[in-house]
Parts: structure tokens; sequence; C-alpha cells
């Protein structure tokens, strides 16, 4: 019997491939796209490592879903610009940065009004958590970039800068630890992703819709940031921050053994 | 006060995670040291340390509703120093970054120099090495603690003088650091000729050339023996 060399010969018994086609399965109504639960505080899985940066003084990279942020600090150095306050504390300087290939649409080099913004919020999150008092006359630089934005960056760029600044050996009351939350009618999704973060509304009404990102002392229990936009009631307000800062709870125990690891990594055990 | 504790000390139990996959250890640090077998407590910014009657706050600290907390990431050192408590501080081997403090004892270089002061960038605080420059002023009249108004800065110092110095004040809006040479210690302690030889001191107000014995006038610091190299 001829054969023909050329092809590949099919077994000899097949099925249709529909058969291996996953049934659909019916998802529960507070489902979300990557599996979490509406209204549960249920943050996405995060990656921290401390110290890539070595020109820096201290440098952080967190990863969370597919959000990724590195934060490089440098300083105390000397202040370029002075004024009475820099006499007795010291001054920290934030530049949040969206890399041009971050977002879904490319952005420009040049710090968008929107980058202003989220600086300024992410240094105002931060700057309760930093002992300000021990560096005057001096300045301390920080610089977030965000790689890839995938929903609640302001929020990872706040914790990944504290441990940036940890790392860097800056004194620090405590940690200052970000979640974010965006509410939708009575549910809330913690820790959105970009399509959650600007999905167009199942609904007309606009009550109770908006954003919001607390940022934490985690062991002080003290709120140092809440950045709230859009229109919410008290009641969901309410259960909102309390979302956030449970939220922030769930992380700290990462940002914690993160340190450690860079500081064992870092630092032999002293003497004596 | 002990209520604020107890309701802190809560909140860092309930941490505990319940649902996230990624906290597989959810430990308190303490702890998760203790895991590790290591014998050295590492602490990160915001931990309790421990209560004032207990220790007493040293660097890298700080004392709220009378606890101590760190203010660093690193290892945590308990040290008694004789006294009846003992010193509680956190240490990283890169030492926390030492700013130039009042009455500090600093290495300096000469950068430049005219009639009324000399200019400077600070380089070491005590022995510590600064990663970024600071600037700071020598005076005319912070040169010497004698016949002050005699002083002549060139006759004093050159540019790439290193320099020994105290810091007298941090300086205000317009000033940098003022630093002071007005002690038998403190001055010139390495400089070249003009041959571009490092030249040996001679007198507390001279220095010579050893290849061309030209002698040059500087404001030479009694270096301390403990402090010289050996």
């Amino acid at each position: 019997m001829p054969v023909d060399t050329k092809r590949l010969r099919g077994p000899e018994e097949s099925q249709s491939p529909w058969l291996f086609v996953e049934q659909e399965q019916q998802s529960p109504p507070d489902e979300r796209e990557d599996g979490r639960r509406k209204g549960q505080v249920d943050v996405r899985p995060i990656f921290a490592r401390c110290g890539l940066v070595s020109q820096a003084k201290g440098s952080a990279y967190i990863e969370s879903g597919k959000t990724k942020v590195i934060c490089s600090v440098y300083g105390p150095r000397e202040t370029e610009r002075k004024d009475e306050t820099d006499m007795k504390f010291g001054r920290l300087v934030c530049t949040f940065r969206f890399a041009p290939f971050s977002c879904a649409k490319r952005c420009g080099w040049i710090q968008s009004t929107q980058e202003k913004d989220l600086s300024m919020a992410l240094l105002g999150s931060l700057h309760p958590g930093l002992c300000l008092h021990r560096y005057p006359r001096s300045q301390i630089d920080v610089s977030v970039l965000v790689l890839e934005n995938d929903g609640s960056a302001l929020a990872h760029a706040v914790t990944c800068a504290s441990l940036a600044l940890a790392d860097a050996g800056i004194e620090m009351y405590d940690l200052v630890l970000g979640c974010s939350l965006r509410q939708e009618g009575s549910d809330y999704l913690l820790d959105p992703t970009f399509a959650e973060e600007t999905q167009e509304p199942a609904t007309e009404s606009t009550e109770n819709r908006g954003g919001m990102m607390v940022a934490l002392l985690p062991s002080l229990n003290q709120v140092s940031g809440l950045l709230c936009s859009g229109d919410l009631e008290q009641q969901p307000l309410v259960e909102a921050v309390a979302a956030c800062i449970e939220g922030c709870q769930r992380i700290y125990s990462v940002a914690q053994r993160c340190l450690l690891t860079a500081v064992k990594k870092k630092n032999p055990p002293p003497d004596g | 006060m002990t209520m604020t504790s107890l309701q802190e000390t809560d909140v860092l139990s309930s941490v505990q995670p319940i649902t996230v996959h990624v906290i597989t250890i959810g430990r308190l640090a303490s702890e998760a040291c203790a895991v590790n077998m290591s014998p050295w407590k590492v602490c990160v910014p915001g931990e309790r340390l421990c209560s004032t009657e207990v220790c007493k706050a040293g660097s890298g600290t700080y004392i709220r509703h009378s606890f101590i907390f760190a203010s660093l990431a690193g290892y945590v050192v308990k040290k008694n120093e004789g006294e009846e408590l003992p010193v509680i501080s956190v240490a990283r081997e890169t030492e926390a970054q030492l700013l130039p403090d009042v009455n500090a004892i600093v290495t300096c270089k000469v950068t430049s120099i005219n009639s009324r002061f000399a200019k400077v960038h600070i380089l070491y605080v005590g022995s510590t090495p600064l990663k970024n420059k600071f600037r700071g002023t020598i005076r005319k009249e912070d040169v010497r603690a004698t016949e002050k108004d005699k002083v002549e800065i060139y006759k004093c110092f050159r540019p790439g003088d290193i320099v020994l110095a105290k810091v007298i004040s941090l300086g205000d809006v317009q000033s940098n650091y003022l630093l002071t040479t007005a002690e038998n210690e403190l001055g010139v302690v390495v400089a070249h000729s003009e041959a571009g030889v490092q030249m040996v001191p001679i007198s507390w107000c001279e220095m010579q050339c050893p290849r061309t014995h030209a002698k040059e006038f500087r404001k030479v610091a009694r270096v301390q023996p403990e402090y010289l190299m050996p």
C-alpha cells in the first residue's frame, strides 16, 4: 500500500475536540474576572523584594497581579532649595512616574498632571511615617516608576516606597502600606485591576460609585493618607475605609518578611 | 496608655491571614526570626521592642506611649553599659546615615578660599564616610583661637587640603554648615606643596615640602596619636 511520507498521518482513533473543551461553569454572580469575590477583603498575591537598584541608597520592587512597581530612594543629601522649615526637618521629595509602556495607552516622558497629583498623594501618605526631624537640612528623594499598571498603582507605590525607605535605613515611625478599593453600588472590589478601575458601570445611577486609596501605618494602626474620588454615601464610605485598612493589614506580613530577608542578606549579624 | 498598647497588640494578632494565598506563614517578625534559629532578632520599623521600664532607647528607636519602637530595619542589640537599664538599639552594618551635627568632628576638603572664609566639602563625620557631599564654611574668625583679627585665610588653608574641623552650627537659611578649627587638634592634616608632594608639618603654622624644602603656611592640626593609623 502506498504511504504518503510527506504528511503526518492522523491517529487511527480520533475524537472530536469539542469533547475536551471545558464546560462553561456557571460562575457565582459576585465573582470577579480573576476569580476573586466582590465585597471581600481579597488582595492579589504580592511579590516584594528589596535592594535591586545598586546605585540607590535603598530600593524595592513590588508585583501584585500584573501591576509592577519599582522604587528607589536617594539621600539624605544636601537640600537644593532652602527655607526655614528645612532647618529643623528634612525635606521629602516624591516623584511618581508611569513608564511609557506601562499603561494600555502609551504615555509620554513628560510628567503629566495625573502623575503630579499622584506624586503629591504619595508624599502625603509617606510623610507622617518618617522621622524627618532626624534629618535637618537635608533632602530625601523617593522616585517611583510604575512598570506595568494593572490597577491600584498608587496603593502599591506607597507600600513599595516605604519598603525602599526602610531598606535605605531612613528612620521611620512605621511602615506605610497602601490598599485601594473600587466601590460599585453596594459592592466593593478590593485591590481593583485596571479593567475594574476603568470599566463602564452596569447601571446608569452614579450613586455610590468611586475609588479609594488608604495608606496605613500598620503597627500604630493610624491612617496616614486617604484619597477618595466619586460619589459615596456615609455608610459605604465607612465600610470601604474599614475594608482598605484590613487589606493593608493583610499585606503587612509580606512587607515584614521582605524587609527581614533584605536585612539578613545585606548585613551579617553584629558582633558582641 | 496600656490600653492603647493592648489594642495595638490585638490589631497585630488579628492580622493572621485567612484567605490570602501569598502569605504562607503569617507570623509576626519576631516569631519568623525564631523559626530561622538565628540568635539575632531582626526588626522592621514600627515594631514594638519593649517598655521604657525595661530598657533605655538607643539609636534606631523612638519612644511612644512609654514603649520603645524600632525606627529602622535591622538587628536588635541590647547592651548593658553599667547603668541601671540596658540600652536597646537597632543596628545596621551600614551605619545609619549620619549627618553632621553640632560639635561633631568632621573631615573635609577645602574647595575654595577667599579673604573672608574657606569653603569646604564635608567628607567624613567622625570615622563614618558620608555618601553625599555636604558643603561647609570655615570663617576667618573661626580659624584659630588666638589673634583672630590677624588671621589670613590664604596662610591657613589652600584648596585641596584635608582639614579636621568641628561643627559649630548648622547655619541658617543662607549659609551652610559653619565649622571651626580653633583648637590645637583641629586644622590641616594633609596638604600638598606647589611641587605636588605631600608636605610634613614643622610647626603649628608651617609645613615643609620634602622635595623642594619650600615652607608653606598652614593652620596645622596636632593629630592625636590615637587617631593615627598604625
